[in-house]
């Protein structure tokens, strides 16, 4: 349900100005879990977003609570140097927010208490004065339960990382951050430290209830939403985003669709080959066992649980779902419930009037084309193609529909459209979907938590049509103009004949 | 320019091409390439008939049907697990009406089966099918009015309360069971395939909607979503009094309108009295202040639940018109080919030069922003207009897939089967590698989000986009969609009302081809062929 993004001179989008999301919410109500979706979200989309944290800056600047004076979190009476430092970090963070904005930033969300009705109207008026739309984004939660939990999961354990690689795990340490602060702690004393914070506050607190700012406020995760004067695209599209997301354990697995008997044509919408058929059977057996297993470890009921399944409305792909739709009395007793769904949004990339030909052909006939393809092969837009950034456009709603999804689902699609999705996951920048790797014969398992996601992959087939060596030249070169920017962009590209030997086939 | 004369730059043209493909061994022969496996070349009956071949050898116990040729019917998607009793809550004249039918044009647009069920229609055998409606409700009203028996007043009112009022007991008695009733029958209604059935009543006790409730989640998957509509702002009810008192409520057709006014007024402060808005925690509700103003959402679960949610939130009754034009006539539109991307016809310029001051005399200074597709012929149409302009690649033209380029006698020469079959149910018919109707409508929803929030619109389109969209706004049947008629230089000017959207059109006297095609077999007026695709003699 997005409106194309189109950016203007100033890097910003036509039609939406600059927004401030101001959170507002006692310690451990999920405001930091909602920023940094929230930031994800809107950075897929295309978005210049950041998220300012008021804690992380503070602990950059002053260090863990241990360094701090004894009235810094203590609210009521302070001492003029607390007072002076506290203003200290909140200037500072709001010249971050100035920074972004100045740098040709669009949305900013700055995640701090701001618990008072007093300072709350002070930051709104100084950044509406400039122009700027402030929205109050206010997290309440009334459940005891829930609080506790955040406090454990969010603020004092360390996730338990198990990623494939490097990069994402890199992601995952930034986006938990603010839980440096209890590093080493005793996790008990950790957990009391903080239930007095909040304790502390929830004297002071004051709800948002000035209805003169536009505001969202969030009861106990999503269970209430109320929006007021929310007007505007960008606006409408962050509220409908917060009304979808849910913290509901579940997996997403992806897998490519079979091999089709024309790889390289989109128009001819051809039907599996018979490796494509064999390939189909194997994922089959292959996501039956993996997901028993899984349900299994966490003692899920394989009763309870319904597997979903996602393809396009192409042949390839949906095909691709066939033995999923014939089960077998064996089957039934590992995947009792499944349903297949198809849907027409998820359709690979189109690759307009290239539809068919060979890179060769593509460089010899539309050759400035072909030149502004490899510069840019995320924004760049083939003539009557899509550019991953359009794809991107049309499965948002598809997207949203992932996000709001309770039960375990099995998306069949094409490398493009499982790259657009996967990078939301995971949060990737934009600039880097046409470059991740998709191989068929990989089921790729992905499992959101509340820092972010797990996800890992399971290699399970071989055969005519998996990429022979991981991105490579020569990987999918029938289906170029989905698949070449592997090629041409980012470090996955082998340079040298080294670089290929040690790409395991 | 002729098609027939060939300068010699084409010869040479040709050549070159010809050399090129000799040179790259391949099948190409002009530049830029056909479609490789376009439906006009051999290419895709040859890979339909070698590949069937290896489809024997597939492993799948039955495999799906197999597609060769152009396209094939697709099914409707399986909407069978959604069953949403949503129950409207609110005061009189507080838009309730005005959500429930916005609501469902939206949701029957996207293909759900919605229905509305008014209270007491099952005792409305009797009632005029016209009346039917607003007689309902009124008595309904009367009925609720009933608690307090001195409020009533005026002739019908004086006879409802006399058949009522002298047994309360009787009347709360038949009020409930007309409110069963009628719960009852939505819930049959889904039972029997809908999908979401909207409950108008007031619903304003605690009571009335935990017996909803209690009700409803006796059935197995079905949920209730209870929808309030709340409104401060005097200057919006009074205009939904006058609406409703104008609209002539067979309530009050004896009455003049003063007194039919002082008479809703009365009854709206008697409903105020006992009005309790949803606080029930537990229930799951919208709250809409002031048409979308201010939004509660309170357990909304479910994908279509916070779709409806989130459509809702968009509404808004400022007043304004959106505009619609096909780009001016192209050059495949004069060659009656379909699809493409080919820059306008001389004509079709004209009218790109016309339009500033067809819009401009209409809008005056009221700002306007245009919307068009990524293609060509769109971008062409509005270069002159003085307004923002916003490209969207969801209002490109319905993708034919194979046929794209092809002429409709080029599609019937190659694949008459598969061209019959289009016509037998065009709406559900996908182009192989291509698109229907409804795959068109499905890529239109977030084009329709926006057009709700917005203000004044004009988009410039393509035929097939302007019927799903023109389809929405008037309500009109997914049978017919693909037959509405949208000629080229014609701006349809939309103003959307309470009930509905009052349309005017203006047609440039600039002639252009028409690419209509009636339905076969339906009567259509017998012109000579090269006649009949004008409607305008060129002056």
């Amino acid at each position: 349900m997005v409106a194309p993004l189109y950016t203007t001179a100033s890097g910003l989008l036509f039609h939406a100005g600059k927004i401030l999301v101001v959170t507002v919410g006692l310690p451990a109500r999920g405001k930091t879990h909602i920023s940094r979706a929230l930031e994800r979200y809107l950075r897929w989309t295309g978005v210049k977003t950041q998220v300012v944290s008021l804690g992380d800056y503070r602990r950059k600047i002053l260090g863990g609570a241990q360094k701090l004076p004894p009235d810094y979190f203590t609210l009521g009476e302070k001492s003029p140097e607390t007072v002076a430092l506290r203003k200290r970090i909140s200037d500072g963070c709001e010249q971050l927010i100035w920074d972004f904005f100045n740098s040709g930033g669009q949305v900013v969300i700055y995640d701090a208490n701001n618990g008072t009705r007093e300072r709350r109207q002070a930051l709104a008026e100084k950044f509406d004065k400039e122009g700027i739309h402030v929205i109050m984004l206010e997290s309440l939660c009334d459940n005891e339960e829930i609080i506790l939990s955040n406090i454990r999961s969010v603020k004092i354990s360390s996730p338990d990382v198990r990623l494939v690689s490097l990069r994402w795990q890199l992601i995952i340490a930034l986006i938990i951050g603010s839980s440096l602060k209890y590093r080493g702690w005793d996790p008990e004393k950790a957990v009391q430290d903080y239930y007095g914070r909040i304790r502390d506050h929830e004297a002071h607190y004051e709800p948002v209830e000035e209805t003169d700012w536009p505001y969202i406020r969030i009861v106990n995760v999503g269970e209430k939403i109320m929006v007021n004067r929310i007007h505007g695209y960008l606006q409408s599209r962050i509220v409908f985003f917060l009304m979808n997301i849910h913290n509901r354990f579940r997996t997403i697995y992806f897998a490519r669709s079979g091999q089709s008997l024309i790889e390289h044509s989109y128009k001819a919408d051809s039907d599996l080959s018979p490796p494509g058929w064999e390939y189909a059977e194997r994922l089959k057996e292959f996501v039956l066992d993996r997901r028993a297993k899984a349900l299994q470890q966490r003692g899920v009921d394989i009763e309870d649980r319904r597997l979903v399944v996602w393809t396009s409305a192409r042949r390839r792909s949906h095909h691709s779902a066939w033995p999923f739709l014939n089960l077998t009395e064996n089957d039934k007793v590992k995947l009792p419930r499944v349903k297949v769904v198809e849907k027409p949004q998820m359709s690979e990339i189109n690759p307009g009037v290239w539809d068919g030909l060979s890179p060769d052909q593509v460089r010899k006939f539309y050759p400035d084309e072909w030149e502004r393809f490899v510069r840019d092969p995320y924004a760049y837009r083939a003539p009557r193609a899509e550019s991953y950034h359009d794809l991107c456009v049309r499965l948002e709603p598809t997207l949203i529909e992932l996000e709001r999804e309770q039960e375990d689902l099995l998306i069949i699609g094409h490398a493009s459209v499982i790259r657009c999705m996967l990078a939301y996951l995971i949060g990737l920048p934009a600039s880097e979907i046409p470059a991740i790797e998709v191989a068929r014969g990989d089921l790729i398992e992905v499992v959101p938590t509340s820092y972010g996601v797990h996800s890992q992959a399971y290699h399970f087939w071989d055969g005519p049509g998996r990429s022979q060596n991981g991105g490579g030249v020569g990987k999918d070169e029938h289906n170029f103009y989905e698949n070449y920017a592997e090629d041409t962009q980012g470090k996955r590209r082998p340079q040298t004949a080294e670089a290929v030997d040690a790409i395991p086939s | 320019m002729d098609p027939t004369t060939l300068t010699t730059g084409d010869l040479a043209h040709v050549d070159d091409a010809l050399e090129d493909a000799q040179q790259s061994k391949d099948l190409l022969s002009v530049q830029p390439p056909p479609a490789m496996f376009g439906a006009g070349g051999p290419m895709l009956k040859q890979f339909d008939q070698s590949s069937a071949a290896s489809r024997m050898a597939s492993q799948a116990a039955t495999p799906p049907r197999s597609v060769v040729g152009i396209g094939n019917k697709v099914a409707k998607p399986d909407y069978s697990e959604a069953k949403i009793v949503l129950a409207m809550v609110g005061l009189p004249a507080r838009g309730k009406s005005y959500l429930s039918n916005k609501l469902m044009r939206y949701l029957k647009w996207l293909e759900y089966s919605v229905k509305v069920g008014f209270i007491g229609q099952s005792h409305c055998v009797y009632c005029h099918a016209m009346e039917f409606r607003s007689s309902t409700s009124a008595s309904y009203d009367a009925l609720e009015r009933d608690k307090k028996p001195n409020s009533l007043s005026g002739q019908r009112e004086d006879h409802t309360a006399q058949y009522f009022s002298h047994d309360n007991v009787e009347a709360t008695r038949l009020r409930d069971q007309l409110a069963t009733d009628s719960l009852e029958m939505l819930i049959q209604w889904l039972h029997d395939g809908g999908n979401v059935g909207i409950h108008d009543a007031t619903n304003s006790t605690r009571s009335r909607r935990a017996k909803i409730e209690e009700r409803v989640s006796k059935e197995k998957g079905f949920v209730t979503i209870f929808l309030e509509s709340v409104c401060d702002d005097p200057a919006i009810i009074a205009a939904n009094v006058a609406l409703k008192v104008s609209y002539g409520d067979p309530d009050y057709k004896d009455m003049s309108r003063e007194e039919a006014k002082q008479d809703f007024l009365r009854r709206i402060r008697e409903y105020e009295a006992v009005y309790e808005t949803i606080t029930e925690p537990h229930l799951s509700y919208l709250r809409i202040i002031n048409v979308g103003n201010q939004v509660t959402v309170c357990r909304i679960n479910g994908y279509l639940q916070s779709r409806i949610a989130f459509y809702l939130m968009n509404l808004h009754l400022k007043p304004r018109s959106i505009f619609f034009s096909r780009h001016g006539e192209s050059q495949y539109n004069v060659e009656g080919k379909i699809g493409g991307d080919s820059s306008l016809s001389e004509r079709g310029s004209h009218y790109a030069r016309a339009l500033p001051a067809l819009i401009t005399d209409n809008i005056g200074d009221a700002p306007l922003t245009v919307w068009t597709s990524t293609l060509q012929r769109t971008i062409q149409t509005v270069q002159h207009l003085p307004y923002n302009k916003l490209t969207w690649k969801s209002l490109d033209e319905l993708d034919a897939g194979v046929c794209d380029g092809m002429t409709y006698e080029e599609i019937e020469q190659a694949y008459p089967e598969d061209f019959a079959n289009r016509d037998e149910d065009k709406f559900n018919y996908r182009y192989r590698g291509g698109e229907s109707y409804r795959d068109v409508v499905v890529r239109l929803e977030p084009v329709i989000m926006e057009l709700e929030r917005q203000e004044n619109i004009l988009i410039i389109g393509h035929q097939a986009i302007l019927r799903c969209l023109y389809a929405y706004f008037h309500n009109l049947p997914h049978a017919d969609l693909p037959y509405i008629k949208i000629p080229l230089h014609t701006v349809i000017k939309l103003t959307p009302k309470a009930y509905g959207c009052d349309e005017e059109r203006y047609t440039l006297p600039i002639g252009a081809v028409d690419t209509h095609r009636p339905k076969p077999g339906t009567v259509q007026p017998k012109v000579p062929v090269f006649a009949g695709r004008e409607y305008f003699n060129e002056e």
